[in-house]
């Protein structure tokens, strides 16, 4: 078993807040991934969790036991740091082994326990090797072989991925991932890269300058982003925000473009439209500008300008025909997909 | 106290309780005792006398003269010393083989005890005995090391044989943590050896070269082995530097008192020199 | 290519130079103390037979004893220092405790000139009636080796990662546990460069030694100086002594070489 509970969590120094009243539920079993830009207060609530930060005021309950004035150890908590924090003058098998020394675990039990735990992680045969002598990808395995070893109500990750290259970060993800769902371990997991977030999570927590943006699954916080903020940070490339006017039935920019849309809501708006979205046809009449084609493989994403706002958008790399740099399109909303937002609060408007 | 609080505080007392009565106790003990006119021969207990001993310090002669010997001293070693360390650790650092070896060896001096170093040096600038001497005279030249007027000089030179090491130590490093894309971009651009060293390796020293100035000047002036070994402060005062001054005023004429109070002038002195290296070090470490 | 050949052919006659300046005055002293007196009236006699009286001589009179003591002083001080300066050292570096304060004292304490401190232990000793003892000087040597050892140790702390510690104290440790176990470990060899040099700085002090412990109990240094009268005669015993001081410290400082910068510039410096 392993919930989590915050209840009110602030963290300030003086007159700046870090973290503001925070309340949020961890469900036993659950992966949540707390994201958001740097300084939003993610890795200080992660750290909180773990006791490593005090905490202002609020508490954190594990398994409905309040541990807010407990140190890390007597938490029953697992954490793998950005940089692993491997001992450096440890063997892999005495790193992994390492935390039953604190429960005073008898050696040769702990070492055969670390050795299981190497080997099922593809480590065994590197058991007498120094942190030093292995790849980026071995260690961070070192680094969760000694989490898992304690089997703790709650593991904590911070950043772990952030400094593995691209190809093995997406490689060690799924590692993760399935690791997590056959250990059955509520995890709670801090990254910056929302990508990371959308695909690792079963639950997001978007965070903003201490405060929670919004919380949901991945799909729902991609589909239904509930603010401009979290609608352009969730999704790469960014969400499309066009400022403007409707009145039921069209979409109008102020430098006369529009489009049909129809809605309940009538005035000013800010319009969100995910690239892939926006839609594109050659068009030598047409209002937007190709600036700049980037082709990834089944998918290209061209760069527009309309009037003083640039644009974004996805295209097949089938349905490229037509379109070159310099060229002129015209835009069309592919049908329910625009986001509406209140152009003062940037919330989200039903319909 | 939070938990942070109360262990840092354990693990500083050691440290406290043992500088607490090494440093603190004698340190207070020495300010109380300058403000007295104790002195190890007299009889009855020592009298609290204010800022007499002060007084007297300030205007005694020989004093002002220890300083300005030891400065004169200071600023001719630690000169001699940066130019000649700056030369060597640029040397080495260019240097392909046999380079720890040479580095071991260059580097012995500064682990003799000084008075070791000042007794070789004076049997070894001995008109009789040493071999220098005879060796200038086989060229023609007799020149009289401790003599007036080259006493203080040749203490100098000693001070930079055996702390030149020191100096090339410091710079040797800083030398190998500079970055090497600058110079090899203006390598790239057409600049010359010297060019590159004036205004690329020696700015980015700076940070370097001050500590390790500093450093060493702060030892230098505590000079005392050197001069009891060979001159005892002669010929006349020429080699009084301050702490021989100081010991001298103590224990040869034992008033401890007044030693106390020229030790505590020395202090004042010494004090802006080592707030200055103190920054320095903060402003290097948390760059 | 022919302007780098002289800079290089410069270079190497230059270091060379240096290398005979250095050397010199070490062998001079070594051969000295080979030699008998007639034969130390002449200066420059490179070969020779040599002799074993000076070396003899120099032990009757206690130099090994004086070692000891000097050893004696130096181990007792450094132990001492060590165990206080690596707690220390530790929290100031990674917990920043004490302050700037606490950093500048022991700046400070380390560059001390002793003429400070010396009269208020010699007027203590004599108090306690332990002067001309060795007591007085191990707590003369622990004011300035004490600051020395733990400055060089925070420079080493310095550069271990705080995560190391966060990471222990997950894994379930004690701070201190997390200390002992997983951070001291990763100092070790600044420690040992640490406990050679403290060591060192003790065993060549003079001024302490001859103010505080002038006769009886004479260190190392203060007996080599009581070679040192205007009767050349003494030379070669002088040369003998000086040996016996300097040749362990010397060898010892060749193990060190690599961390010493950072432990003297408090982690200003990196090697």
């Amino acid at each position: 078993m392993g919930t989590v509970t915050l209840e009110g969590v602030h963290k300030a120094y003086g007159n700046t807040t870090i973290v503001e009243r925070l309340d949020l539920d961890f469900p036993d079993g659950s992966f949540t991934v707390l994201v958001g830009p740097s300084g939003c207060g993610k890795s200080t609530t992660l750290r909180m969790v773990a006791g490593l930060e005090t905490v202002t005021s609020g508490s954190v309950k594990i398994n409905d036991r309040d541990v807010t004035a407990l140190e890390p150890k007597d938490r029953n908590i697992a954490m793998v740091f950005q940089n692993y924090a491997l001992y450096p003058h440890l063997t892999v098998l005495e790193n992994i082994a390492f935390p039953l020394r604190a429960t005073k675990t008898p050696r040769r039990e702990a070492r055969v326990r670390a050795q299981e735990i190497a080997d099922s992680l593809g480590l065994g045969k590197l058991t007498g090797r120094k942190p030093k002598e292995l790849s980026g990808g071995q260690q961070q395995r070192v680094a969760i072989g000694r989490a898992i070893i304690r089997e703790p109500a709650v593991f904590l990750f911070d950043e772990p991925l952030s400094n593995l290259d691209a190809k093995l970060r997406v490689e060690t993800r799924s590692e993760l991932l399935a690791i997590q769902k056959r250990l059955g371990i509520t995890s709670i997991y801090v990254t910056h890269d929302q990508e990371e977030a959308m695909t690792l999570s079963d639950r997001m927590v978007v965070m903003r300058e201490g405060k929670i943006a919004q919380v949901g699954s991945p799909a729902e916080v991609y589909g239904s982003p509930n603010s401009v903020f979290v609608a352009t940070f969730v999704g790469s490339p960014k969400m499309n925000i066009l400022r403007g006017t409707l009145d039921g039935t069209t979409f109008q920019t102020p430098e006369g473009h529009s489009w049909p849309l129809v809605s309940q809501h009538r005035g000013d708006v800010l319009v969100g439209l995910r690239p892939e979205d926006l839609l594109l046809t050659a068009d030598p009449a047409g209002p937007a500008t190709i600036t700049q084609i980037e082709l990834l493989g089944p998918r290209a994403v061209v760069s527009l300008q309309l009037e003083g706002t640039k644009l974004t958008s996805v295209v097949e790399a089938g349905a490229l025909q037509g379109l070159s740099r310099g060229g002129t399109v015209s835009l069309d909303f592919r049908l329910g997909s625009a986001h509406l937002f209140d152009p003062m609060e940037e919330t989200r408007l039903p319909g | 106290m939070t938990s942070v609080r109360v262990f840092q505080f354990r693990m500083l007392l050691p440290l406290l309780a043992v500088a607490a009565v090494a440093v603190g106790l004698p340190l207070f003990y020495a300010l109380y005792l300058s403000l007295t006119d104790f002195s190890l021969t007299q009889q009855g207990p020592a009298e609290f006398v204010g800022a007499d001993n002060y007084v007297s310090s300030l205007t005694n002669d020989g004093l002002w003269g220890a300083i300005g010997t030891t400065a004169t001293y200071v600023l001719i070693a630690v000169s001699f010393e940066t130019v000649l360390g700056l030369l060597i650790a640029l040397s080495l650092q260019k240097q392909k083989w046999a380079r720890d070896i040479t580095r071991a060896m260059l580097l012995a001096p500064m682990f003799i005890t000084p008075i070791a170093v000042g007794l070789t040096f004076r049997f070894l600038l001995n008109d009789q005995l040493g071999a220098i001497p005879q060796l200038l005279r086989s060229l023609g030249v007799s020149y009289d090391f401790l003599g007036s007027g080259n006493a203080l000089f040749t203490l100098a030179m000693i001070d930079v044989w055996q702390w030149t090491p020191f100096m090339v130590l410091l710079l040797l490093a800083g030398l190998e943590s500079i970055p090497q894309q600058p110079m090899e971009a203006a390598r790239v651009d057409g600049a010359g050896a010297f060019y590159i060293f004036r205004r690329i390796t020696l700015p980015l020293l700076v940070p370097v070269l001050s500590v390790a100035i500093l450093l060493r000047s702060l030892d230098a002036l505590k000079v005392f082995e050197y001069v009891y070994a060979t001159t005892r402060g002669g010929p006349g005062t020429e080699t009084e530097t301050i702490q021989y001054f100081t010991y001298q005023t103590g224990i040869q004429f034992f008033r401890l008192g007044e030693a106390s109070s020229m030790a505590f002038i020395l202090l004042a002195i010494v004090l802006p020199l080592i707030i200055f290296l103190f920054r320095r070090l903060d402003r290097s470490a948390h760059r | 290519m022919t302007n780098a050949r002289i800079l290089g052919s410069l270079r190497n006659a230059f270091l060379f130079f240096a290398l005979i300046t250095v050397l010199f005055p070490i062998v001079w002293v070594a051969l000295a103390s080979f030699k008998t007196a007639p034969q130390l009236n002449d200066p420059s006699l490179l070969f020779f037979e040599p002799s074993l009286l000076n070396w003899r001589f120099v032990f009757e009179a206690g130099i090994l004893e004086a070692a000891g003591r000097s050893a004696l002083v130096a181990g007792i001080t450094v132990t001492i220092s060590a165990i206080a300066g690596s707690g220390a050292a530790y929290v100031i570096s990674q917990y920043k405790a004490g302050g700037a304060a606490t950093r500048f004292g022991i700046l400070a304490a380390q560059v001390l000139p002793p003429a400070v401190l010396v009269f208020p232990f010699l007027t203590l000793a004599y108090v306690l009636r332990v002067n001309d003892t060795l007591l007085p000087l191990i707590f003369a040597h622990l004011s300035f080796v004490l600051p020395v050892v733990t400055w060089f140790l925070i420079g080493f702390f310095d550069s271990v990662p705080k995560s190391l510690e966060e990471q222990a104290r997950v894994d379930g440790f004690t701070r201190f546990k997390a200390f002992l176990l997983v951070v001291l470990p990763q100092v070790y060899p600044g420690l040992g460069a640490a406990i050679i040099f403290g060591f060192t700085l003790s065993w060549n002090d003079m001024f302490y030694g001859l103010i505080l412990t002038p006769s009886r109990s004479a260190i190392l240094p203060v007996a080599i100086a009581g070679f040192n009268t205007f009767r050349g005669v003494e030379l070669g015993s002088m040369s003998a002594a000086i040996l016996v001081a300097v040749i362990p410290v010397v060898i010892a400082s060749f193990f060190i070489q690599k961390r010493l910068v950072q432990g003297i510039s408090g982690g200003a410096v990196k090697y």
